[in-house]
């Protein structure tokens, strides 16, 4: 549709004095400039680098664009990297010297390695505009910087279902459609779009997703269309971030409190906080009409049947031998996000909650932590009722959230986080953990500096050339006309699909973009087809989306009963490391026997033209890993595992890229 | 004399039909005619173990050998030895051996009876370490139901290129 600028030079190069031209000593030379927002975007001192475009980290027209976006850039000399968050919060740091840098610890490949020059860094422009989601565009004789929706982001949950819409810029739209319609049409002004142009949703209350390019380079429209099931209701979620929208689907029967979607908005509209309510349904007498259900509550009674809001009942301490444990009791559901700041200070917000006992500090007597403070606010972004638990810690003291029953206990350890990692979040549901999101390690920063803004775990790294880096291809093995194996009362074909959806979901959290080559019981290339056709879809979903990673997942069965284990699958070469990183989490997380990882010539991963995996879960034809099947928990921790292990495989892809760096560099 | 030369004739005749036969029908190697090995894969170890199996002094030409030797794998080890063996109702509905390349043709319920990943390797390996154990035969064609598929329906082990001991 559109031309898609990818290292070319701009109009920028026709500017430029001959002789300035130079891939060895850069030098300043005229102004380079772009269509952006409506205005033309000009830098003032652009250089040429290997051919492409070098904006000094000063530059104003540098600084006007990242305004724009909500983003910030802070060249360290004494880190030598740029650091630019994202105003989606996603984290671009480059290091000086290095051609390799990383979008949220995701390693990818600059047009040039940043330099400094007259004490000032020089990045390559438009590799940090591509990793802003921010597309250079063909327009006759213009380049346009086209701001890009970056993710849509579908969660089901237990009685809504939240689409998380994420732009490059802050979002502004119109509504389509009229309030009362099944159809919610959000036309987004001025942002372009990637995104998969369908999405079947099957969570409450939404049936499916699509998007819409229009518009022309300069004036980009995109329309994003939810199908919401008849009869549901929707409100818009607060976000913390002006680059991000979230709307909230629930089924008919479930009464939401909160901001109906205006004809005109924006993210940075004020937005209350979310509230969910069942509606009891009168008993409808025999051949009488049933009572109409709406989004208000007409045809019930409206009754909080369960708390929108947590509460946090409890705050205890006990000490062990292997630190100090600090239990919550916690009454509802909640989303946790904590931080580990620079002074050893820790703390871990509960939203959304309020607190059932008084707020509290206390010094504690311990070795690990020097005092405990609880209280609960109104979080000044998000406006949603929140309760902050914080410690004041002896030392970099590892503390670990642990899941239990009516709560949560923060395990503070005697020994040190050597991992330096800064922040992480999860949700806690019915005391179970639904999502643990631990973003990749930072190097702390320096004592004399004021601590960076916290790494993004939400976003995804930017697609490297000729692929989609964003995307993961998640393969439920069999399903629709091939249940695959089936012992035990259990069904190969439906444990793969809850396995693969949990994947899912933890992988969108983590900034993923992940597409299923199936999202029901159903086949991929139709019903009895051939097990060529039905493979080969498979593949040709990862392969026409030239997705980054495919796994396929399976439950392996025997003959025997007395075979049991998890065994992870690879076949091309480039493929091990994959296979190692996510067995790696595989083995140390499940209860599970370790079968290894085996090279075996599978057809999917075979015919894969990425690193492809298949995991096979655990022998269903085993009566111990059956009864593990069984259970939510272990078909998360399965989820889990991949989910870390794919991470572990991106953070060594970047660092085999910074060795690659620093041996191309010798 | 007429007698003599009727028994000559006789006797050329039949050299001329033996060289023919034996053209087109190669013998099978010497030394492999009494005893045949037979591969199969252990499951708790997925390590190969092999069994000897007297072979049908009948039997002579490669094709009968190679059909037997895969007979041999699909009825696998005697029953109290735990193997991984091909599922029950397995059939081998032909073997002809091309070259260095034996084609077997798999029929009955290998088609119908969608095992793990975990079995069809096994399975598979056993049948390309025996025939390939055979003197002349260096890859394993195998089809299903007498055509070439990618794996065995809901399979997952690709089987439309010939296997060999490499495979694995």
């Amino acid at each position: 549709m559109l031309g898609r600028k990818g290292t070319a030079l701009i109009v920028f190069a026709a500017l430029l004095a001959p002789s300035a031209i130079s891939a060895a000593t850069p030098a300043s030379t005229a102004t380079a400039s772009f269509w952006y927002a409506g205005t033309r975007l000009v830098f003032e001192r652009p250089q040429l680098r290997d051919g492409a475009l070098a904006v000094a980290s000063d530059d104003l027209g540098l600084g006007r664009f990242l305004t724009k976006l909500g983003a910030t850039l802070a060249y360290r000399p004494s880190q030598n990297d740029v650091v630019v968050n994202g105003g989606d919060k996603r984290v671009v740091t480059f290091r000086i010297g290095d051609v390799h840098y990383t979008v949220d610890g995701v390693s990818q490949v600059a047009s040039f390695a940043p330099y400094v020059s007259g004490g000032i860094a020089y990045v390559p422009f438009l590799d940090l505009s591509r990793a802003l989601s921010v597309d250079a565009i063909d327009d006759d004789t213009t380049t346009v910087l086209q701001p890009q929706l970056s993710a849509l982001d579908v969660r089901p949950e237990s009685r809504v279902t939240v689409v998380t819409l994420r732009g490059a810029s802050p979002l502004r739209f119109k509504r389509l459609s009229e309030s009362a319609s099944d159809r919610v049409s959000l036309a987004f002004l001025g942002i372009g779009s990637t995104l998969e142009h369908d999405r079947a949703a099957t969570g409450p209350g939404l049936k499916n997703v699509s998007v819409i390019e229009g518009g022309t380079p300069k004036n980009p429209t995109t329309t994003v269309n939810f199908d919401a099931v008849p009869g549901s209701t929707h409100v818009l979620v607060p976000t913390d971030s002006a680059n991000t929208i979230a709307i909230a689907f629930a089924a008919a029967g479930v009464a939401l409190g909160g901001t109906a979607i205006p004809a005109d908005g924006a993210s940075t509209i004020a937005i209350a906080p979310l509230v969910v309510r069942e509606t009891r349904v009168a008993a409808i007498a025999p051949g009488l009409a049933p009572a109409p259900i709406s989004g208000s509550v007409r045809g019930g009674t409206p009754t909080a049947l369960t708390l929108p809001v947590a509460t946090v009942t409890s705050l205890e301490t006990a000490e062990s031998n292997d630190g100090l444990g600090v239990r919550l009791g916690i009454a509802g559901d909640v989303t946790y996000e904590w931080h580990r700041l620079a002074d050893n200070r820790w703390y871990v917000d509960l939203k959304p909650a309020t607190l059932a006992i008084a707020a509290r500090e206390q010094p504690l007597q311990n070795d690990a932590v020097v005092s405990l403070r609880i209280k609960s606010f109104v979080g000044p972004l998000d406006r949603m009722p929140t309760v902050r638990v914080a410690m004041t810690l002896a030392s970099p003291r590892a503390v670990t959230i642990v899941p239990q029953s009516g709560g949560m206990s923060l395990a503070v350890d005697r020994l040190d986080d050597l991992s330096a990692t800064r922040m992480g979040a999860g949700e806690l549901t019915g005391g179970r953990l639904i999502a643990s999101i631990v973003p990749l390690p930072t190097p702390p920063p320096a004592p004399d500096e004021t601590p960076a803004p916290d790494p993004a775990w939400k976003f995804a790294p930017t697609p490297p050339a000729g692929g989609n880096g964003k995307l993961i291809v998640i393969d439920p093995g069999h399903g629709g006309s091939d249940i695959g194996a089936a012992h035990n009362g259990l069904a190969e074909a439906s444990l793969n699909l809850e396995i693969s959806k949990r994947l899912r979901s933890l992988l969108i959290a983590r900034g993923w973009q992940v597409r299923l080559t199936r999202d029901g019981d159903s086949d991929v290339f139709g019903v009895n087809a051939s097990a060529h056709d039905e493979l080969q879809a498979r593949d040709d979903v990862a392969n026409a989306a030239n997705a980054r990673m495919f796994i396929s997942v399976h439950t392996n069965s025997f003959t025997s009963s007395s075979l049991n284990g998890t065994t992870t699958y690879y076949f091309n070469p480039d493929s091990y490391a994959l296979a190692s990183a996510v067995h790696a989490r595989l083995a140390s997380a499940l209860p599970t026997k370790d079968d290894g990882i085996r090279k075996e010539n599978f057809y999917v991963i075979h015919h894969a033209k990425m690193p492809a995996i298949l995991v096979e879960t655990a022998f269903l034809s085993n009566l111990a890993d059956a009864a593990l099947l069984r259970t939510e928990s272990f078909l998360q921790s399965v989820a889990v595992s991949i989910a870390d292990g794919v991470r572990d495989f991106a953070t060594s892809q970047s660092t085999v890229s910074s060795h690659g760096a620093m041996v191309d560099g010798q | 004399m007429k007698m003599l030369r009727a028994i000559a004739i006789v006797a050329l005749l039949g050299i001329a039909a033996y060289v023919g036969y034996r053209a087109f029908v190669p013998p099978i190697p010497s030394g492999a005619t009494k005893m045949l090995t037979v591969y199969f894969v252990k499951p708790e170890t997925e390590a190969l173990a092999s069994y000897s199996v007297s072979l049908n002094p009948k039997t002579t030409d490669i094709d009968g050998v190679a059909f037997y030797a895969t007979s041999q794998v699909i009825a696998g080890p005697p029953a109290e030895i735990s193997a991984i063996r091909f599922p029950a109702g397995t059939v081998a509905r032909s073997v002809r051996v091309t070259g260095a390349t034996a084609t077997v043709d798999l029929g009955g319920n290998i088609a119908a009876s969608p095992d793990g990943s975990f079995a069809e390797s096994g399975q598979f390996k056993s049948l390309v370490w025996t025939l390939t154990g055979m003197t002349g035969i260096s890859a394993v064609q195998v089809t299903v139901d007498g055509a070439k598929v990618p794996t065995l329906p809901g399979g997952h082990f690709e089987i439309d290129e010939p296997l060999s001991r490499k495979s694995f």
